[in-house]
This record gives C-alpha cells, structure tokens and sequence, in this order.
C-alpha cells in the first residue's frame, strides 16, 4: 500500500468552520487527508468524505438548503452509491439531509437556543464502519454546537430503529427519539449533530470522537485487506 | 416577455413545533395581555418573474418551490400573484 491510503477529503463550503478540525482529526488518526473545495473534485482515490460542520451560505433560506444544491453534491452522491464512506457533522448532517441522502429534517432547538456544550450520548449501532470500536450502549461524551438541531422524524424513516446510531441521553433539543446521529439503508453515510471532530483529546473535554475516525479508519483498511485476499485467492 | 410577480408563503406543516412562534405569542400574552391562542412564523418570499404568461409564470414558481424555496418534508407554500 502506499502511504495516501487510507485517503480522505474535507468538503469545504463557503462558511464551514470545522473543516480544519476534521482535518487534524483526519491526519491524527492516520489518514492521507486534505481539503476539497466546492468547485474542485472528489479525488477518484477517496476512501472516506468529511461534510464538516459550519454555517454554509449563512445557513440562509434554511440550514444546508443552498450547500446541498451545489453541484459537487452530485459527486457526493456518486461517491456514496460507489460504497463510499461519507460522515457529515453538523452544518454536514443538515446539508445530507438537504440532499436527500439521510431523511428526515433538522429544525430549530425546541428551546429556541444555540447550544454549546458537552453532552452525554448513548451508541444506538456499533455497527457502522464509523462506530466499530464503540460497545453498543455504551455512553460517550461529545460536545454540541448547534442552533438547529431538533432532529424529527418523517415518514421516510420508517424503520427508524435500524438507522439511528447515536442518541442523547438526555433530552437537549427536543429530537424525536433523543435522536444525536444517524446513517443510511447501506451504513456508508454516517450523519450526526455531536462533532467528534472536537473530541480527539481528553485536554480538551473528551477523547470519545477518535474512535469514529478511528473505526473508520480500520474499517477501510480491513476491508481492502480483504479485497487483496480475494484477489490473490482469485490468482492461484 | 413579462414580468409577474408573485409571493410565496411558507409555513411549518401543522405537526412541526415552532419555537420561534411560540416565544413571540408568550411574549404577546404575557407582555402585552394580547390574548393570542395561536401564533406560527413563516416566510414570504417576494419575487418577480419573466414568462410568456400567467401559466408559465406560476408553473416557474412553482419549480422554484419544490427545487429549493420549500423543504416539502416539513413545509407547506402558498403562492399568490400580487
């Protein structure tokens, strides 16, 4: 393998603000990451795509609405039905439900506040590629930054058990469920309020974020592992 | 081509709890004893339009809805010519 594997990307959007974060947090684990900007293109060669959190477009008109409009979101989208590993956090999570990708709707706080803090959360799915290295039910601490994260459910999500992977322990926003994160039918498109971005050292709060990068991270890698072995079984 | 113009209103879907409304009708009735049962914030977008006629006019507000204005998930659009 060569060292740009595993490879990952940071979308940015005119007003994200925890691109660089992701890409630390990217890199700390291990991976070959950089940014992509809206009008460039997702290198052929990505394993895993960050939608970082921020306020794309102002979040004018609604969260995420124009982001989920530009037209590197069709890459996105081919990224994604190619098997392609895809986490958005926050602003991420409203742009891939803008998109279609993830259903239901991100509304305003049922407080009508921002909220900013750390929040204890419960993990629904540990398996996801971004959740392996997590127990099921296991409580994790992750911090919060979001205005509008009140999660509801529509009628899209109509197995809506299979789909949630984090939920807050407590009630912060009024979302259906306590629901925090979610991912596709597939497992390949994780979405999710919590920024794990923020919680890569316990100097700083809490180190519970890694471990989905991490997951991440050694999901593909297994995963190619295994491809190798196929193909060499595949030879002899 | 003609110009029309039209305004879109939008409006949480009935079942969607609206924060912001229910903070503005609190202060209504606690502030100002203005006995308001029912207060929802919506948007009105206000545009203009160049079509043929009326029809494709309203047919390019429509689009326009249902391509961006509106998240149909949650929202509901009322469109007027004005």
């Amino acid at each position: 393998m060569t060292a740009s594997f595993p490879k990952a990307q940071v979308v940015v959007y005119p007003g994200s603000n925890c691109d660089r974060d992701a890409l630390w947090a990217l890199r700390y684990v291990g991976f070959d990451a950089e940014f992509v900007d809206i009008r460039s293109h997702i290198g052929s060669d990505v394993n895993l795509l960050v939608l970082p959190g921020g306020f794309s477009y102002g979040d004018y008109l609604r969260v995420g609405a124009v982001a989920a409009r530009e037209p590197i979101s069709s890459e996105i989208r081919d990224f994604m039905s190619r098997g392609g590993l895809i986490i958005g956090i926050c602003n991420g999570f409203q742009i891939l439900i803008e998109m279609g990708i993830l259903p239901g709707a991100l509304l305003q706080n049922s407080t009508g506040k921002f909220i900013c803090k750390i929040v204890d959360l419960e993990v629904v799915d540990n398996e996801t590629p971004f959740t392996r290295y997590f127990e099921r039910g296991e409580r994790i601490h992750l911090p919060i930054a979001h205005g509008f994260g009140r999660y509801v459910k529509t009628n899209g999500l109509v197995n809506s058990q299979d789909n949630v992977v984090f939920r807050y322990a407590q009630d912060v926003n009024g979302s259906d469920e306590l629901i925090a994160g979610i991912s596709n039918e597939n497992k390949n498109v994780l979405g999710l309020m919590p920024h794990p971005e923020r919680a890569i050292e316990k100097l700083i709060g809490s180190d519970d974020g890694l471990r989905v990068f991490l997951s991440a991270f050694n999901y593909i890698k297994t995963s190619s592992e295994n491809m190798l072995e196929k193909t060499k079984v595949g030879v002899a | 081509m003609q110009k029309y113009r039209f305004v879109v209103d939008v409006q949480y879907k009935s079942n969607v709890r609206d924060p912001r409304g229910e903070m503005i009708k609190r202060v209504l009735n606690d502030e100002y004893d203005i006995p308001v049962t029912s207060l929802r914030l919506g948007k009105s977008i206000h545009l203009e339009i160049e079509a043929e006629n009326e029809e494709d006019a309203m047919k390019l507000v429509n689009k326009a809805c249902e391509k961006l204005l509106v998240n149909t998930v949650t929202e509901t659009y009322e469109v007027r010519r004005i």
